[in-house]
């Protein structure tokens, strides 16, 4: 079929697959380095698993605006994440997916499959007049279900834009919403037919007419042909979709001219037409190339539905063929349907048995029901809830030999909402197997569940649900702990369903060629997460296995700095590269200096297709404002949206030599590109162009009219006609007095010192020194000890046997012969002033003499590290058999243990870990003892081995190695943290005691070992945290900005942390860490001069009386007291235009030029303003 | 304990080794109510290796193979399986302990094969007298007594009896399992 796709070949540098907070994460990474992206999603909507949730633990709420970035705010929208996604190198295409991939890494082809929303996203203002005429009515995928919608409906009730898509399923094609819709948005039907061109050969006149006719009356483009040879010429002046073309013609027969024709356009579509006798011919035809053939006589009821049915597969077919160097995928995972199988639970059967998912839907503002939990049979209050954890988790009979990691934490957050909603009143009781509280603050907040507000937890798989046919309550039948058997009623019972592979996944690794695991998740390399065994293909998020947030935009970070490294850099192929401007500052020179022009103002109305007109006067309006003398030109415009509309508004615009430009048009969103380009054009400073939204106003009153109208069928037309009137002209004079106030002064460019500080050489911090040297800018690497490799120097192999030795050998190999790493060994940082890209650093090297260094650098990864703690319980230190995990990791490695020496070994885990002091999870501690059993037992396989353990920390697939354990005979015992392990070491045999918790018995088992999993402290130095000036949390650790959305940065802009000085965690996830802290500083470094966002707050000196009350207001710490000068200075890199500082301020010294009060009381007054006559 | 017997813990244990004490047995079981130690704490004896406490267990006498358990362990272990074999085992290992249920079901099958179906009354007399427990049959007396007064019992001689081809066809089969045992 001949395609006219919308845009042709265009060049990324990177494509991300789904426009989840993963996907997001990659793309604004490589955004902010001056990269061009795509991101596609299958759905109509961005925002994957997150736009269904509302809040995230352990604060509670969203926070997913906390990814977007702090510097070059300007380049992007800052606007709600869940709401879009804005940024001037970032393009995203919705209900589209890879349909082929071809090419090499550094210069991929991608075929994109767009499936068709029937309504124009660029036109469609989200009015939600068509919603209140359809007819049909379907379950809503975004509340899971639980609501309705009508066929076209909004993907998401909150995203911007916001444009509806039409079900297709469900959709009867009435067309009540294309004629209502007030952007003529709609496609269903009609004007999109018209670029539809069909090419009619007949060699009879009163065929080709009433074809013609027929076709015409459907909304096609027709032309018609007498001949072949005809034909031919047509097809050559003019591209056509169809043909339809009679077989038996004089001179060229149809057959002869399908042959020219398909060889000549072999896109274009032949429908043969033929009489009776001749369908052998036209059989015979289809197998060269015609796509199907209709026998004469015909009535139109069987050739109309024939071109519908061609037009609409194409419209579907509309591959659009993209160029990436590289592409990361950000697919998420899918969840295991609770109805499959034997359906246990009675999902879908019992009304109140939920998924997690669901639940959240229930609980939030924008769910079914607003948010009040009630149950789904009857619409009562929810006073009781279950929840079961491992619903198609840790299940071998599932195929599942894996944790999901996050279900355990999700519950305990949810449970505490819904304890929120309920006042407390809510019971709520979690079932569990284990729980696995394994992130940085989890275990606390699962205590304060316990605590604080009566979660009840209840360790027990649950097998089966009953329903209580009289109330419709659900019964719950299990083992309490105290080991009885219990029965209790629930109003609600939540399934924590576990993950699957996403859907479409084995489609995409045909398509990529990408393996997959046994499982069906994408495989990805050892000690590199984020790459697949194919070049130049990333995962990123939780694509390949489930992750909370933090870790999955880690990964997705270290995904973007591999992908990076297949991104030629800009010039180095002459410019065929697509990199746009990789430094802002060449956007900025382009603008012209307005400042000392007098103010220019042009208006520019939409008076969307006469709408505007019933409302406001056009000649008052103009009238109105001509005399004012800062108003140049004011001009309407029939319809902005269109292409014509927008071309007639930017040549009056550049016509007018205006120097601020007001659109007064509908929702400012739709604008963002055109307006980008436009001042581009211009050459004018898109902070002085502003769209004012005066009709989305309007399409409320009319969805809200229709909505009345409906309900009680009365109008109240005309009353409100002049306030509407009134509101739409005082939006129009609030922009434009707005608009008059900007200030257009340039603010001054802030050269970056392109360089990094890197603190600690372990596998995270040389993994980050060498992502950034890779990226060409230079490193300064220093360590305190006068061995690199941290913690991987005593650490042999991981638990799958992977040598962890080669992995230093090789790492620090690759970093000591990098030239642009230097390393400075025994060294220690004993100062640093300046802020985020102008740091200034001292440090002190070499041991006896000592010798200071100075450093200048724009950006700090801390990468300190920690090692194992130290205890004195169980004994530890009275007896040479009671060791640590890394004692006994170290004999091993030096092969002290050897056949046969040991018959028991005792492995208590948890010790003084997980309650406080020292309450969190150190996370390898668990696996380390099932590797070490596995050692052990590799010595000597009539070895016993006793697991002594709390709850076991295999969260994803490390599941499969405790499964491993527990058919190699180790024998697991849980203890409760009331009632811990003794160890005895009488007459020098050590013997360990406890309670089994099963049994209730004593235990007391004789042992030739005991191995203590200590767990881990962080090596941050409160002299250190001091020089840098970042905080440590309660343990010690690193305090990053925010625990979900901003895993890798510290508060004060430009510092960074990677490895297990930020949390416990895995060699390879240290690494992977490294590599995402090393993006995140090449974002703030890669440019030489940071050219400062509009919105910054600045200084008045001669007002100021340095009371520095500014400083301790800025919550971004942006502002420093200038010693030298005697002044308050402002990081304008920093600075986040909160305007905090500007509130505080006795005297008005401090101020935000942008927001000033003159605009914002100008902009008041202006709401008060009405066209008087004359 | 015999070197089979060993060898059959040993089996068992290797069957079930996987358990990840969920509690799925326990809390399925129809019949956890009335056990000594419950499937989850029998399997936790097995894994812990008190051998002598798991075979004088009365749990798995209590299984009555209704392979809930199985059908929902998480792990898809062979639970009622590793009961049946304990079971076996039991038997042998403690004759005396299981003489009861032993003489009973051995009765059982007996007026099977004589009536082709259950007499009450006979197998209970029968049961009393290999039983040589005189306070025996007053235990079951207020039971008893019960099943009468709801007509649940058939009397000696009441009539009832199967037909002397199916009797026959049973005599076969009862003929081929002895065959089957005796090889064993």
């Amino acid at each position: 079929m001949q395609k006219i796709p919308k845009e042709t070949h265009t060049a990324y540098n990177a494509l991300v697959v789904g426009a989840g907070i993963s996907g997001i994460r990659s793309a604004l990474d490589l955004a902010q380095t001056g990269c061009r992206v795509l991101i596609i999603d299958k759905s109509p909507a961005m925002g994957g698993l997150l736009k269904q949730l509302d809040f995230q633990f352990p604060s509670n709420h969203c926070g997913m605006c906390r990814m977007l970035p702090l510097v070059h705010r300007d380049r992007g929208g800052q606007f709600c994440l869940r709401k879009g996604l804005f940024h001037e190198n970032i393009d995203l295409i919705l209900s589209a997916e890879i349909s082929s991939l071809s090419g090499e890494p550094g210069n991929f082809t991608v075929k994109i499959h767009e499936k068709p929303t029937w309504v124009d996203p660029d036109r469609c203002v989200g009015c939600g007049l068509c919603e209140t005429v359809c007819p049909e009515t379907v379950p809503d995928c975004f509340n899971e279900g639980i609501s309705t919608h009508k066929a076209i409906y909004l993907p998401v009730p909150h995203a911007i834009p916001n444009p509806y898509v039409i079900d297709l399923a469900a959709c009867t094609r009435c067309g009540a919403c294309a004629d209502i819709c007030p952007t003529d948005a709609v496609l269903l039907s009609g004007a999109d037919r018209k670029n539809f061109t069909i090419l009619v050969v007949d060699d009879e006149l009163s065929i080709r007419d009433s074809l013609k006719e027929w076709l015409e009356e459907e909304g096609f483009s027709v032309d018609m042909a007498a001949s072949g040879a005809e034909a031919l010429e047509k097809l050559k002046a003019h591209p056509f979709h169809l043909m339809l073309t009679d077989i038996k013609m004089p001179e060229m027969s149809g057959t002869d001219l399908l042959h020219a024709a398909k060889a000549a356009y072999p896109d274009l579509c032949v429908v043969m037409m033929t009489a009776y006798a001749t369908v052998e011919t036209a059989v015979e035809a289809m197998k060269t190339g015609a796509e199907d053939y209709l026998i004469k006589p015909f009535e139109p009821e069987t050739l109309l539905p024939m071109v519908i049915r061609l037009y609409q597969d194409l419209e579907a077919a509309r591959d659009r063929e993209i160029t990436a160097e590289t592409i990361i995928l950000g697919t998420g995972t899918s969840f295991y349907d609770p109805a499959d199988k034997k359906n246990i639970f009675g999902y879908g059967i019992f009304p109140n048995v939920v998924t997690n998912i669901e639940f959240e839907r229930l609980i939030s503002h924008s769910g079914p029901d607003g948010g009040n939990l009630t149950r789904l049979d009857n619409g009562r209050p929810v006073k009781k809830i279950a929840w079961i954890q491992c619903v198609g988790s840790r299940d071998i009979q599932n195929n599942a030999d894996y944790c999901s990691t996050i279900c355990c934490m999700a519950a305990v957050k949810e449970a505490l909402l819904a304890k929120a909603l309920g006042e407390e009143a809510i019971e709520t009781v979690i079932f569990y197997m284990d729980m696995r509280a394994w992130g940085k603050s989890f275990q606390r907040y699962v205590d304060t569940a316990v605590h604080d507000h009566q979660v009840r937890f209840e360790r027990c798989k649950i097998h089966s649900l009953t329903l209580d046919e009289a109330t419709g309550d659900l019964v719950v039948r299990y083992i309490s702990t105290a080991g009885t058997a219990a029965e209790e009623t629930f109003d609600m019972v939540v399934l924590s369903v576990g993950q699957r592979p996403a859907d479409k996944t084995q489609n995409l690794s045909r398509i990529c060629d990408l393996p997959l695991t046994g499982q069906g998740f994408p495989e990805t390399l050892p000690f590199a997460g984020s790459r697949t065994p194919r070049d130049g293909i990333f995962a990123a998020g939780s694509a390949a296995g489930l992750r909370d947030i933090s870790e999955s935009l880690i990964l997705a970070s270290a995904a973007s700095r591999e992908a990076r490294r297949f991104i030629r850099p800009k010039g180095e192929d002459g410019g065929a590269s697509p990199s746009t401007s990789t430094a802002a500052s060449d956007t900025r020179q382009i603008y012209r200096d307005v400042s000392r022009e007098p103010i220019a103002l042009f208006v520019g109305i939409c008076t969307c297709a006469g709408r505007f007109d019933q409302w406001v006067d056009q000649e008052a309006l103009t009238r109105y404002f001509s005399l004012d003398p800062e108003i140049v030109k004011i001009s309407f415009v029939h319809q902005v949206c269109t292409a014509d509309g927008w071309a007639s508004l930017s040549k009056d615009i550049s016509e007018s030599r205006a120097n601020r430009v007001l659109i007064a048009a509908c929702h400012p969103y739709v604008f963002l590109k055109k307006i980008r380009k436009l001042s581009q054009t211009l050459g004018l400073d898109p902070s002085l162009i502003d769209v004012v939204d005066i009709m989305t106003p309007v399409f409320q009153a009319q969805a809200q009219e229709k909505n009345q109208e409906q309900a009680q069928d009365q109008t109240n037309d005309g009353k409100n006609g002049g306030q509407m009137g009134d509101n739409l002209f005082s939006r129009i004079s609030q922009g434009a007095a707005a608009l008059k106030q900007a200030d257009p002064t340039v603010p001054q460019d802030m050269p970056v010192f392109q360089n990094v500080l890197v603190i600690g050489a372990g596998i995270a911090g040389m993994n980050a020194s060498l992502s950034i040297a890779d990226a060409g800018f230079t490193v300064d690497l220093i360590e305190t000890t006068d061995r690199l490799g941290g913690n991987l120097n005593w650490l042999d192999q991981t638990i799958d046997g992977l040598s962890l030795r080669d992995l230093m050998e090789e790492t620090i190999a690759a970093a000591e012969k990098h030239p642009c790493i230097s390393i400075h060994k025994e060294a220690r940082l004993t100062s640093c002033e300046g802020t985020a890209g102008q740091f200034h650093s001292t440090i002190e090297t070499g041991g006896k003499q000592k010798q200071v260094q100075n450093l200048e650098h724009g950006a700090v990864i801390v990468a300190t590290g920690g090692h194992e703690a130290k205890t004195t319980s169980f004994g530890h230190g009275t007896h040479p058999s009671i060791l640590t995990q890394k004692a006994l990791e170290t004999r091993l490695h030096k092969k002290e243990i050897t056949e046969g020496q040991i018959d028991t070994v005792v492995m208590i885990l948890c010790v003084d870990s997980r309650k406080e002091p020292r309450n969190y999870c150190s996370r390898v501690c668990c696996p380390t003892a099932l590797k070490q059993a596995r050692q052990l037992r590799e010595l000597n396989p009539e070895t016993s081995i006793y697991i002594l353990y709390r709850d076991m920390m295999t969260v994803g697939f490390s599941e499969t190695f405790f499964t491993r354990a527990r058919n190699d005979n180790v024998t697991f015992m849980a203890y409760p943290p009331e009632t811990p392990p003794a160890v005895n070491t009488e007459n020098d045999t050590l013997t360990v005691t406890l309670t089994e918790p099963v049994l209730k018995r004593p235990v007391e088992i004789s042992a030739d070992l005991v191995v203590l999993a200590t767990g881990i402290v962080p090596e941050l130095p409160d002299e250190l945290a001091n020089v840098l000036g970042i905080q440590k949390d309660q343990d010690g650790f690193f305090q990053e900005a925010e625990s979900k959305f901003r895993p890798l940065d510290a508060i004060k802009e430009g510092i960074f942390a990677c490895g297990i000085a930020h949390s416990p965690r895995s060699a390879g996830e240290a690494a992977d860490m490294g590599r995402a802290a090393a993006q995140r500083a090449l974002s703030l470094i890669s440019n030489p001069a940071y050219v400062p966002d509009i919105t910054i707050a600045s200084v008045r000196h001669s007002l100021c009386s340095l009371c520095e009350r500014c400083i301790a207001a800025c919550p971004y710490g942006a502002r420093m007291f200038d010693l030298e000068h005697t002044r308050i200075l402002v990081n304008p890199l920093m600075c986040q235009g909160c305007g905090a500082c500007a509130a505080v301020c006795p005297n008005d010294a401090s101020v935000l030029p942008a927001l000033s009060a003159r605009r914002m009381l100008g902009a008041v007054d202006a709401v008060f303003e009405r066209i008087t006559a004359g | 304990m015999s070197p089979t017997a060993a060898h059959t813990v040993a089996s068992v244990k290797e069957m079930i080794q996987a358990c990840i004490q969920c509690g799925t047995c326990t809390g399925s079981c129809p019949n956890a109510f009335a056990m000594d130690h419950t499937p989850r704490q029998l399997w936790q004896m097995v894994m812990s290796g008190e051998t002598r406490d798991v075979l004088s267990s009365e749990t798995f006498i209590l299984c009555s193979s209704c392979y809930y358990c199985t059908l929902r362990c998480p792990r898809g272990l062979p639970l009622t399986d590793a009961m049946a074999a304990l079971t076996r085992l039991a038997k042998i290992e403690h004759p005396g302990a299981f003489k009861k249920s032993r003489v009973f079901y051995r009765q059982f099958l007996e007026s099977v094969r004589r009536h082709g179906r259950v007499n009450e009354s006979e197998l209970m007399a029968l049961f009393f007298l290999e039983m040589k427990n005189p306070v025996l049959p007053f235990q079951y007396a207020g039971m008893g007594i019960q099943f009468l007064r709801r007509k649940k019992i058939s009397l000696p001689f009441s009539g009832k009896k199967g037909s002397g081809d199916r009797t026959d066809g049973l005599e076969k089969i009862f003929k081929k399992v002895r065959e089957l045992e005796n090889q064993a």
